[in-house]
């Protein structure tokens, strides 16, 4: 009987050519399943409670009201979003803690709000810093002014 | 002169470090993954100012038609009725004064919607808002514009 040697060629090597395949399918699935979040945003201090709160005069303000129509009306006249920062740059060269008030009308879209007050707040990159401005919500409107 | 043939060689691509490769970007990706704790699906205003929302901060979302999902940060967004954000941001302020709150509001939401939250958000004593956005696109001629989806 010939008893046959043992084949040598076999390679002694880990076979890690499928290592690669699995590691890209999973950087696949991370590809897809990964979304890109939001994590970025206009900040808005919110004031802290004070037993007396100072009065602030409508009269002494810059009332900015926005119409359902995302028409924006400062101290009662129509005016473009551009053109706040130029109307408010008088008054606050004045008074720089001249307050501004901002009032949306409940039916308009709240991108106006933002838009506007994104507007007052990229004044300080023109020289023009807005350090007052308060959103009053409407329950304090009620309370306050009616 | 002796001549001698040539040894005939394997035409082998060396890929060994390719796993390497991938298992590295594997762990970027790991380290870098946040889990989004609202995933409402909203088109938000674009800003020019935006600020980066501090880590575990609570998520209130309200979308066009109203709904409103609120999270602490910790767990995934639940809908709840809005006359519920008061005690849901009150519970969340006992908790952490210093937790900030990110609203989420689509842009085409009714301003009466977002108020309710913001008053809300005072009555319960929160200290800041972040009003989520993305980033404003000035055009050629210089007015700014929504940037993308």
């Amino acid at each position: 009987m010939r008893i046959r040697r043992k084949d040598r060629g076999v390679s002694e090597e880990i076979p890690t050519a499928t290592m690669a395949d699995v590691a890209f399918l999973l950087i696949i699935y991370f590809m897809v399943t990964s979304t890109f979040a939001a994590t970025r945003g206009l900040d808005f201090a919110l004031p802290e409670e004070e037993e007396n709160p100072p009065m602030i005069e409508k009269e002494e303000s810059v009332l900015i009201a926005i119409e359902p129509s995302g028409q924006y009306v400062v101290d009662g006249q129509p005016m473009e979003l551009g053109d706040i920062l130029d109307y408010l740059e008088p008054k606050l060269a004045r008074n720089p803690l001249k307050p501004v008030i901002i009032r949306p009308d409940p039916q308009s879209s709240y991108g106006y709000m933002v838009d506007v007050f994104d507007e007052l707040r990229q004044g300080a990159e023109r020289g023009i810093e807005v350090k007052n401005i308060s959103i009053p919500t409407q329950r304090e409107i009620e309370a306050f002014w009616n | 002169m002796e001549l001698h043939a040539s040894k005939r060689q394997d035409a082998v691509i060396p890929t060994a470090s390719m796993a390497d490769i991938a298992l590295l970007l594997i762990i970027f990706f790991l380290i870098t993954f946040q889990i989004e704790v609202d995933k409402t699906q909203v088109a938000l205003p674009a800003t020019g100012i935006r600020l980066e929302v501090p880590e575990k901060s609570a998520y209130i979302s309200i979308t066009e038609d109203g709904t409103i999902r609120v999270s602490t940060g910790e767990e995934i967004s639940q809908i709840v009725p809005m006359a519920d954000v008061v005690s849901f941001a009150s519970t969340t302020v006992s908790r952490n004064p210093d937790r900030a709150f990110v609203l989420k509001a689509d842009k085409d939401t009714p301003y009466r919607l977002v108020d309710q939250v913001v008053d809300a958000l005072k009555q319960a004593q929160a200290k800041t808002i972040y009003l989520l956005s993305e980033q404003e696109v000035q055009t050629a001629g210089g007015a700014p514009a929504a940037g993308g989806a």
